[in-house]
Formats: C-alpha cells, structure tokens, sequence
C-alpha cells in the first residue's frame, strides 16, 4: 500500500502523542499506535517494515517464547525492534514500528521481532507478513474473546500470508496442519518418561482425524492434545520434526537436541514440560533464522524465566513460590495445578482465580473452571488449598467436585489476608497462583506470606 | 434410570459436560451412557430418563444436523413423550428451522421448534444472564456467535430479568417444550442454579431430589446472585 496524506496526518500525530506520552513519564504504551489506526484504519498496511520481520503466535508461551527470542538476539548482537514493552495486539505492533521509524516512518532497524496475538491476525498479518512466524500451540483459551480452536484456527489459515514461513509444534495436531501449502519446519519432544497412553485431562481438543473423521490413536499423550497421533484409516500422523528435544537431563540442567545440522546441548532454563517446549520453539526459530547452535546455546546459558511468570524465595525455612496462571485460560491453569502436583515436598496453594475486571464490574463466566483439572491438586501432598477472591466459594464447590477433602479447603473473599487462613506447620512451599493482571495483589500476599513465616520462625527460636 | 450424554468428544466446548460429572454425584445409582459421534444414539433404540447434548463448533453443528435427520420422527415422539432432554449453548439451533450463515447461506436444521438463528461470526456475544423459571432465579452465562428469532411467547424456557434472551430484542431465553429445555446458557448450567438441578431431577422420576455437595453450592449461587443484583 502506498503512503498518503492520511498516514502521514496519522503518523505525525502518533509521533506527537508518543511526544507527550514521553514527557509525562509514561512508557510502554499502545497510544501512539492505537491513534494511528483511528485516524488510518489501513496504517499498518502503509507503515513500510523492517526488512526482515519475525511473528510470534499460538495459544499459550508467546510471551515467553519472544521474550527469549528477543534475550538470545540481542547477546547475539542484533539490533530489532519489538513490542515486548508494549502490547501484543495491532495497535502494540503499530506504536512499536512508529517507535523506530525515522520522522518520515522508514524503519530505523532492519529486523523486527513481535509477539502477535492470534485473535488479532486479521488486523496485523496481512499488513505485516511475517517472514518467519512460529506457532507455539493451539488451544481453548478465554470463551469470550477466542470462542472456541476452530475459529482461531480458521483465522489463522485465512490470514497468516502464503510467503511466511511457518515454524510448527510437531507435537500438537491442530497447530502443524496450519497452511499446509506454506514453507514449514517442526519441532517436538521425544517420548519422555512420564508420557501417557490415555489423556488425564478434561480437555483434549483434537481426538479425530482431521482427514477423514476417524478417531485417532496416539503413542502417547503428555497433555491435553499435545502428544504423538496417527489416524489408523487415512494414515494421516503427526509430523516428523527437525528439531527434537531427544533427552532431558534435570540434575545438570540441560536438554539434548537434534537440529538440521547435528546434535547439540542447550542449558535448561526450567523443566516443567511447557517451558521446554517454549525453549525449543525459540530454538528451532533462531536457528531458521540463521544462528548457529553454538550461538544460541551460548546465548541461553545467560536466561531465566522472566520472574514476572514464576519466582521462587525462601522465608523462615520455606519456599514462597509465586506462579503464574493465566485466568480464563483453562489450559495454563491446568498446567500451573499440574506444575504444583509435581514440585517436590508438601505443599499448600493460595489461588487468585478471580479475573481483574470482571470481579470489580461484573459477575466472572465461571465455565473455563470446569475445564480446568482441579483434580491435579488432589494429592497428598498438596496440604491445604486457599481459595480467595469474589468467586471463593465457586472455587471451594469446583474444589470439592475434584474429589478434594474439605478439611484442606479454606476459603475468603478478601484477597489480602488470605495468607492468614494458611496453616504452616505441614508444607515445605507455598505457591500462590495469580492471573496476568493481579501481579501487584500476588506481591503484596507473597509479602504477607513471608512476614508470616518468619514471625513464626523467630517465635519457634524463642 | 439411563442418562445419555450425546458426542462428549465434540459437543463439550465451554466445561458443558461438568453438567453431566454433577448429576452423576447426584444420582449415584444412574447410568450415564455417552454416545461417540460415530455410534447410534441410546435415544433411537431405548428411552433415556435425560438425554444431553453441548455445545459444539460451528461446523459440528452442520454434521451432528445430518447424524440426527434420520431419527428426526423419533425425537419428536420423545419429546411428545415428555422425556427430558437438557440442550445448551448452540444445540439448541439443531432443532430450529435454519441456521443463516454470514453470506445468506441457510443450513436446514431438523425443523422440530418454531426458530431460527443467524450467525455473525466477527462479533460474538457474551453476557451475563438473570432469569426466572418457575418463580426462581436463574443465572448463567452466555458466549455465542449467533442470536436465535422465533415468535414472542414461543415456548419460552424461562423470563429475562437482566441480560438478552433469545435475541437482543425478546424477553424469553430458550425453549421448553414438555420436558424438552434448550437454553444458549452455556458451560455448568445445572452447578450454578440448584433450583434448577433440582427440578430436572425430580422430572427425571427421582421422588426426592438431593444434590451433591447441595450446602456449597446453595451458598456459591446466593454470593453470585448478590454479585448479580449489585454489579449487574
């Protein structure tokens, strides 16, 4: 598309706002953008790109994923623009672009990196046409924004342009038969111990053949629709990856991949399953970008997961573990109670399921609960459950339906002393779960928690 | 007492079949039957105390339309033999005259209720539902792409008290025809409105209803209603 005086008004005035935006000390905001696209609804069409522009998208592990991709590219040397203080949506993409453009809008770097929202492709990927776009997964999220996967799949096919080159997990069956005609590479984990036969999930979103309708039989399951499936009528199958995590090896902290050009060991940030697929999503990316292993091997060892997203601290001789779960999204909470089940020692858990919004104005669509596996935290040594927010007592009858005893439920709708309902005596850790928006209420508990711990430790040493 | 859960591998989009693990709890003694997509339903060959079917994606609804078409007079003679079939979400288009897609395009649905609806797939609609039936409140939830159009009075499920019926301009929600209740009220219908639950048991031939779990979830429904009442 051809730049015109409504652009150019729309880009000035961007700028302007971005100006004063600067000015009064704010940051990090999706203004700039959104007023360029009131005043030219085409602006991300008109704005010339960088020269080489990568996509992030799917359903759960973008943020993470991108802000890896963006970590490794920069210890790497390169120079991009990205949205990773702004936000994921067509108007995040667009202020980012202004950002980095000269008065005129000619890009100021030649390479972009930008986490995309999948509902959003309508609005961003035709304009932007990412060279490279990974897809780290594709599942049920928020009822009311994303429906259900076949929309967002249907999206998805009908907007990511035919010249992107696609990177795909091997390992779930809706995200690798996207745009079948485009230029593809896969990546997946081999069978690992722990990998099942039968799905223990409430949800799995794929369960027949795409091809032809016949159920599908699976080498195994490892959550959800994530495994290893093959259709014994068609013979339609998950596909062969390029990249492949082959071994995970927790004690050194590492994981071995296959990539095109061999073999190579790569540090491992976190071992919870989603996490190694997000490391070797960005792997298999930055490679199809053209870093070497090596070079990308070299630049992880120097990550963490952003703390934002999970942190641990230790107060009077116990573990305060913040994790997030993302509210709505019934799939990363099942991962975040999975993770909880599996973390070593006894535990007790406080939850924030509330969402931000909705508990303030409204009455939260409590539905994404029952497709959520509760049932992972009926386990011995998960000691107590705290359930806090508007919808507590929602929580305690979802907790109690997941076959949860209720001596270990407690429940309050006020969130801030919540902490004081725990029982310290039997856990090692406590996690607190808490949704993207409640980050500051989480902190302010994790404070609470810890005070608590050690005001009881310094009782117990007297 | 036989309880048919109908296509749970599809039609189970928004935690519907949550509905089903409830009643289960409830009914200790019953036996839930779910019928795969690729199986004859219960329905055609026995006579189920409560047949459930979810909701389901756009493209599902045209195929479970074709699997039921055959067994469209013995729907009919269940319904008018006042067994109890609980339908939520979109599965209620199913048994309307038409479902109209975004380019006028109709799918004929098995024509069994007096009602259509239309599709508008770049603006979903979600909402928060009060309701009254049988002089109790109901709540829920709805999430749908499309809005349903019959006559007013219609065989209606149950009054709108606060949210959007059938359509942003009717004041009714659903349909009840017998002991037929088709409702766009999606995901644990029956976990969050104990009168309800109660009542669909005691239609199912239970004399004396009990719900599992019956003191939490009273007191889960009375802090949504109060939440309803001053937020809504």
């Amino acid at each position: 598309m051809k730049r015109n005086l409504r652009f150019f008004f729309a880009l000035f005035f961007a700028k302007g706002t971005a100006l004063v935006l600067k000015l009064i000390g704010r940051k990090g905001t999706s203004m700039p953008g959104s007023w360029a696209i009131i005043l030219c609804p085409d602006f991300l069409g008109r704005m010339p790109r960088p020269k080489t522009v990568i996509g992030i998208t799917g359903t759960n592990g973008k943020t993470t994923v991108a802000n890896m991709v963006e970590d490794v590219l920069s210890r790497c040397g390169y120079d991009f623009v990205c949205n990773r203080s702004g936000t994921n949506v067509n108007t995040g993409v667009a202020s980012s672009l202004i950002a980095n453009s000269t008065f005129f809008g000619k890009p100021k770097k030649d390479l972009a990196v930008f986490e995309l929202d999948e509902r959003s492709s309508p609005k961003i990927l035709p304009y932007l046409k990412p060279d490279l776009l990974l897809c780290t997964n594709i599942f049920r999220d928020s009822y009311k924004r994303n429906a259900h996967m076949e929309f967002i799949l249907d999206i998805l096919e009908q907007y990511i342009p035919d010249s992107s080159r696609l990177i795909l997990n091997a390992d779930d069956l809706l995200c690798a038969g996207l745009k079948p005609g485009n230029q593809r590479v896969f990546f997946g984990i081999d069978r690992q111990p722990g990998d099942k036969e039968r799905c223990e999930n409430i949800v799995r979103d794929i369960t027949v053949c795409p091809r032809c309708g016949t159920a599908l039989s699976w080498e195994f399951i490892r959550y959800h629709h994530i495994g290893r499936a093959f259709c014994p009528s068609c013979g339609y199958a998950s596909p062969k990856a390029s990249y492949r995590v082959t071994a995970l090896n927790e004690q050194e902290g590492k994981m071995a991949v296959t990539l095109p050009e061999g073999e190579e060991s790569f540090p491992l940030l976190n071992s919870s399953t989603i996490n190694v697929y997000n490391a070797l999503s960005a792997i298999a990316l930055l490679s199809e970008f053209g870093l070497s292993a090596g070079e990308i091997s070299s630049a992880m060892s120097k990550l963490s997961i952003s703390e934002t997203r999970y942190s641990e601290e230790e107060a009077g001789g116990k573990k305060v573990i913040l994790h997030l779960a993302k509210g709505q999204n019934p799939i990363a909470c099942s991962r975040a109670f999975e993770n909880i089940r599996d973390y070593p020692g006894k535990k007790a858990v406080i939850l924030f399921l509330d969402d931000y919004f909705d508990a303030a104005h409204s009455v939260e669509n409590i539905s994404w609960y029952y497709d959520t596996d509760f049932e992972f935290l009926n386990d011995p040594n998960i000691t107590q459950i705290v359930a806090a927010g508007a919808r507590h007592w929602d929580v305690c009858l979802r907790l109690l339906l997941a076959g949860i005893d209720r001596e270990k439920i407690s429940h309050t709708r006020e969130k801030e002393t919540s902490p004081s309902l725990l029982s310290f005596s039997e856990p090692d850790s406590i996690f607190i779960l808490y949704d993207v928006y409640t980050i500051d209420l989480a902190n302010q508990v994790k404070q609470a928690t810890k005070a608590l711990l050690e005001k009881r430790e310094n009782e117990n040493e007297n | 007492m036989k309880i048919e859960i109908l296509f749970p591998e599809f039609c189970n989009l928004f935690g519907d079949m949550s509905n089903m693990r409830y009643l289960q709890k409830c009914l200790p003694h019953g036996e839930f039957v779910e019928t795969p997509f690729e199986s004859v339903p219960l329905f055609v060959t026995e006579t189920p105390s409560l047949v459930y079917l979810g909701p389901m994606t756009e493209r599902t609804q045209e195929r479970v339309i074709e699997k039921f078409r055959p067994y469209r007079d013995r729907l009919s003679q269940l319904i008018d033999g006042g067994v109890c079939f609980l339908f939520t979400g979109n599965a209620l288009e199913i048994m309307g005259d038409y479902i109209e897609k975004e380019d006028g395009g109709r799918i004929q649905g098995l024509g069994l209720f007096r009602l259509y609806a239309k599709q508008d797939m770049m603006h979903r609609h979600n909402s928060t539902f009060l309701g009254k039936f049988r002089e109790e409140e109901l709540m829920g939830f709805k999430s749908q792409f499309t809005m349903a159009y019959t006559d007013p009075d219609y065989l209606p499920f149950c009054e709108v008290t606060r949210g959007v019926g059938l359509n942003q301009g009717l004041k009714t929600e659903g349909i009840r025809c017998k002991n037929f209740i088709g409702t766009y009220l999606l995901g644990p219908v029956l976990i969050l409105n104990p009168p309800l639950t109660r009542y669909l048991i005691s239609l199912m031939g239970e004399e004396h209803p009990t719900l599992a779990f019956e003191a939490e979830m009273e007191s889960a429904y009375q802090e949504r209603l109060r939440d309803f009442h001053q937020k809504t």
